[in-house]
């Protein structure tokens, strides 16, 4: 205690308190506290991992762009036909994006795909927060088996389930299988499967921020809601973002579930687009098809841009403690 | 403001790991509580069932007499301080702070005074609109504590509040801590693992190791008498010195002899309260010693007597200003032996070298004798029985000239010279054939310890209250014979408490809709209470039909009764009929277990023993936790 007798106010007159002379000593005591310095070793070590790092990253993604470019640069070729003898157009038009919204089904494919991956993102993320918040802080009998059962189901693709979606949706919706609800549905249904990251990222939330809500008197959505979810920003936006994606481009289970439906105003961008690449289309749409990508692309770029900083510390937050 | 009872609380995690034996404590109003020991010893888990976050495996915890085992956290009106602060980091302290006061959907109004009040109290006003990230750990701490301040609790629970703070700031907070105590006037139970705040702050600490308690007491209770090696060396800085030795009682000299080489003699009124049997000098013991409680001699040192001299060999010397610490050998010819090392806490004027031979003195008064074995204290402040020498002869019982005749329970064959062990309990002062002088008087808590001079020899009695008698008086005093040993003679003392085997059964009612839940013991069935019930299966659910029970109830609880097959009544015969005088029991058989219980009849009789189920404990024997 007679320690702080040393600190006094420098306004004359005025005593501090216990309370104001704990805190001018807990900031001299941080003013005192040796900062960090690096040696010139350790500069030169960093400064050299680095530079071959971004060397390294810079030409992989130069490779991984290439591709992306030239289907861009061929969405604005006028030449016809699927092949071009040149990287670049020789004659540059905007028909392709033109004949895109006058010609083609493709605003309507456009907002079918639209309409299911928002919904099914909706669904899909609630699902997945949901189940990871209760794996992540509730213990019961048959948490653990669950998480071992959900975890193997989730290392077989997808698409091996196929023909039993099919079957089991002809159960469920007899009258309307092959319609955006089922898509939705397929969607969404088994989508607490991937649970695991946002899992782990629930788990680097102390549980103690828990246990003082339990004893504030909030019930446990309340906890979830008020106080877990406001510091879980980025695992939502990356859960979003993944749930939105894999509708958005999914082809496989899209081809199986509507195949045969004659009405192409039903279809998504990529049931859609992939009928311009069969061998009696291609010459006349493949251009078509490359505008036609460079649309689908633009949205989830941007988001992906925008929110590329959430994505990551979801990524990473999650895989701190998996 | 609340008091707390904690009644055999358990703890086990699932494969039978025990994080907490048999907690028993009755805190009071207003006391601030501090749990201390070693990581894992239990002391955050206890806080944490205290709390609601844990549940209570087995036991009763009740707030102002009310039972709260299932209650949630919230519904036991407490709050808690988290060693991390658990402050919720995406709002401000104001809204940190006032969360709770939401929760409960006060009016804005009530909830900014309130949050306001605390504010002040804490000095934190300043900092209201902060986030959480934008103060200091000290102020971190003290939004943790002002978010408890604001739910005005009936108790604080504090979880090593202070362990995440630099040294000089966690001495500055724990006297604001301790002011805030005295402030609030609240129950604090305040768990750490650092012993001087558990000196500093607590009006009782509880040392824990390993899940069990080692002991409860007033922190100058804990440093002067230290019920066994752990407490002993846990609290007080230097920690207490130890050695091995033996002790041995010639005439009314004794003489400790360390391990060391080192001896020390007293008379023996300085070791009274050590049993006779550790003092044959072969019974190994550990011999303890505050650092404060040896000097250096000095020959203007003042001596009635209470020192004994010793030299020791000294090789290091902490200078620390206010005191010096010598760490010396008392094994002059070979200072490294193991088991020799004296830590002496000494004035800042001592000087001494390396190397110096210098002449110590041992206090008589304050030293502390432990078993090697148990490591338990073998002086405690109140000893645990009189040992004496005594003769018996025709059914009459005498030592040093007083003479008791013999009950018809403890009736043994002639001896000259045999050792009669009993509780100091059972020597009971006014009334009796025996004479003794009261020679010293000890208030210990609400006891009162009398040490009597019987002829040549000390015996001690205990009793619930003030004092009654004066030094010098004589007095008249009276042996409880169901209390006494005479282990060579094969008398043993009345035991006390039957302990039953048993099992948890149900069966169907007639309807077949219902069930009816039975204690059974042998082919008797006892009903219980719904209280018990809900205890049994609250603590092992449905497992509980298949777990080996123990039924313990004490002796004084149970009466008999002419048998006629009475509800909850275990129906016997009287095997063997102990009497003690004005006290008679009977030793029956009940489905092949014995039992003792107070009756005035014959041996062969047929009874009933009448057992009042609230009174039961019920124990599980195969992990060995107390349910009921």
């Amino acid at each position: 205690m007679s320690e702080l007798n040393n600190y006094q106010n420098p306004t004359e007159g005025q005593e501090l308190t216990n309370w104001q002379k704990i805190d001018q000593m807990e900031a001299d005591i941080a003013r005192k506290l040796p900062k960090k310095k690096r040696s010139g070793g350790m500069k030169f070590r960093k400064l050299f991992g680095d530079t071959v790092g971004q060397t390294v990253l810079t030409i992989l993604a130069i490779i991984w762009v290439i591709p992306l470019f030239y289907l861009f640069v061929q969405s604005f070729r006028a030449e016809p036909g699927a092949w071009s003898p040149t990287f670049f157009p020789q004659t540059w038009t905007l028909d392709n994006y033109k004949r895109l919204f006058t010609e083609t089904p493709f605003m309507q494919w456009y907002g079918n795909t639209l309409l299911i991956a928002v919904c099914s993102c909706i669904i899909t993320a609630l699902f997945v927060l949901a189940v990871a918040y209760v794996f992540s802080r509730m213990k019961f009998k048959a948490r653990k088996p669950m998480m071992n059962v959900m975890l193997v189901l989730g290392m077989f693709p997808g698409f091996m389930s196929m023909s039993a979606v099919y079957f089991l949706l002809k159960i469920l919706l007899p009258d309307n299988y092959q319609s955006h609800l089922s898509l939705i549905i397929v969607y969404s249904a088994g989508a607490a499967l991937s649970y695991y990251i946002a899992k782990g990222f629930f788990d680097t939330v102390p549980k103690s921020l828990d246990e003082a809500a339990r004893i504030d008197g909030a019930s446990r959505f309340r906890t979830f809601y008020k106080i877990v979810l406001p510091l879980s920003k980025s695992i939502i936006i990356y859960t979003i973002l993944t749930s939105f994606i894999s509708p958005w481009c999914d082809y496989i289970f899209v081809s199986y579930i509507m195949a045969g439906v004659p009405d192409t105003g039903m279809y998504t961008v990529s049931l859609g687009m992939y009928k311009w690449l069969e061998r009696e289309m291609i010459q006349q749409y493949f251009t078509t098809f490359c505008a036609a990508a460079v649309i689908v692309a633009t949205p989830i770029t941007i988001l992906f841009m925008w929110l590329q900083k959430y994505y990551v510390e979801g990524v990473t937050g999650g895989a701190v403690k998996g | 403001m609340a008091s707390l009872s904690l009644k055999h609380i358990f703890k086990v995690y699932d494969g039978g790991v025990k994080a907490v034996n048999d907690f028993c404590m009755d805190i009071e109003d207003k006391e601030f509580i501090v749990f201390v020991g070693p990581s894992g010893c239990g002391k955050s888990t206890t806080l944490r069932m205290i709390a609601g976050l844990e549940e209570i495996t087995a036991g009763e915890l009740r707030i102002d007499d009310e039972i709260v085992n299932d209650f949630e956290p919230k519904d036991r009106n407490i709050a808690m301080v988290f060693q991390n602060y658990a402050l919720y980091p995406h709002m401000s302290v104001y809204e940190n702070m006032a969360f709770s006061l939401r929760t409960m959907h006060m009016p804005n109004d009530q909830i900014h005074e309130k949050v306001l009040e605390a504010a002040e109290i804490l000095g934190i006003t300043e900092y209201l609109e902060r986030k959480p990230k934008a103060l200091s750990g000290g102020q971190r701490q003290r939004v943790a504590l002002g978010r408890a301040i604001v739910r005005n609790p009936k108790v604080f629970l504090l979880d090593e509040p202070l362990s995440n703070l630099d040294a000089k700031l966690r001495a500055a907070m724990r006297a604001e801590i301790s002011r805030l105590h005295e402030k609030l006037g609240t129950t604090f139970i305040y768990v750490t693992h650092d012993q001087v705040e558990a000196m500093t702050m607590g009006s009782r600490i509880v040392v824990m190791k390993d899940g069990f308690v080692q002991q409860i007491d007033t922190p100058t209770n804990l440093y002067k008498y230290p019920g066994n090696m752990f407490v002993a060396g846990f609290i007080g800085t230097p920690q207490m010195n130890f050695f091995d030795g033996t002790v041995r009682k010639t005439g009314e000299e004794v003489t400790f002899s360390l391990d060391c080489g080192t001896k020390i003699e007293m008379k023996y009124i300085q070791a009274d309260k050590i049993p006779v049997k550790y003092m044959d000098g072969q019974h190994k013991i550990v011999f303890g010693i505050r650092p404060d409680d040896i000097r250096v001699y000095d020959s203007t040192n003042y001596d009635d007597g209470s020192w004994a001299p010793a030299k020791a060999v000294v090789s290091v010397v902490e200078v620390l200003g206010g005191e010096t610490l010598i760490y010396a050998n008392l094994n002059l010819e070979d200072p490294d032996a193991p088991g020799s090392m004296v830590i002496v806490k000494t004035n800042p004027d001592t000087e001494v070298r390396r190397g110096d031979i210098i002449d110590i003195e041992i206090s008589r008064r304050k030293f502390h004798v432990f078993d090697k074995e148990t490591e338990q204290s073998i002086r405690k402040r109140i000893p645990d029985e009189n040992v004496i020498n005594v003769a018996i002869s025709g059914g009459v019982l005498s030592f040093e000239g007083q003479k008791f005749p013999l009950p018809a329970a403890v009736r043994c064959k002639d001896s000259s010279s045999v050792e009669l062990s009993m509780p100091v309990g059972a020597l009971t002062l006014g009334e009796g054939s025996g004479k003794a002088t009261v020679q010293w008087i000890e208030t210990i808590g609400s006891k009162t310890l009398y040490f009597l001079k019987v002829g040549d020899i000390t015996v001690f009695s205990l009793e619930e209250g003030e004092a009654r008698f004066a030094i010098g008086d004589t007095v008249a005093f009276d042996i409880d014979f169901s209390q006494v040993a005479i282990s060579e003679l094969g008398v043993t003392p009345l035991c006390m408490v039957n302990t039953l085997d048993g099992s948890f059964t149900k069966e169907k009612d007639a309807s077949r809709k219902f069930y009816h839940f039975y204690m059974n013991i042998g082919s008797a069935k006892l009903v219980p209470t719904d209280r018990i019930c809900e205890k049994v299966f609250a603590c092992k659910g449905n497992k509980i039909f298949h777990t080996p029970l123990q039924y313990i109830v004490s002796v004084k609880d149970l009466s008999t009764a002419p048998a006629s097959g009475a509800q909850n009544a275990l129906t016997g015969t009287v095997q063997e009929i102990l009497d003690y005088g004005n006290e008679k029991y009977a030793v029956i058989d009940v489905y092949g277990q014995k039992l003792t219980a107070p009756y005035g009849g014959n041996a062969g009789d047929q009874v009933d023993v009448l057992v009042p189920v609230e009174k039961v404990t019920i124990k599980d024997k195969s992990i060995d936790i107390i349910i009921v």
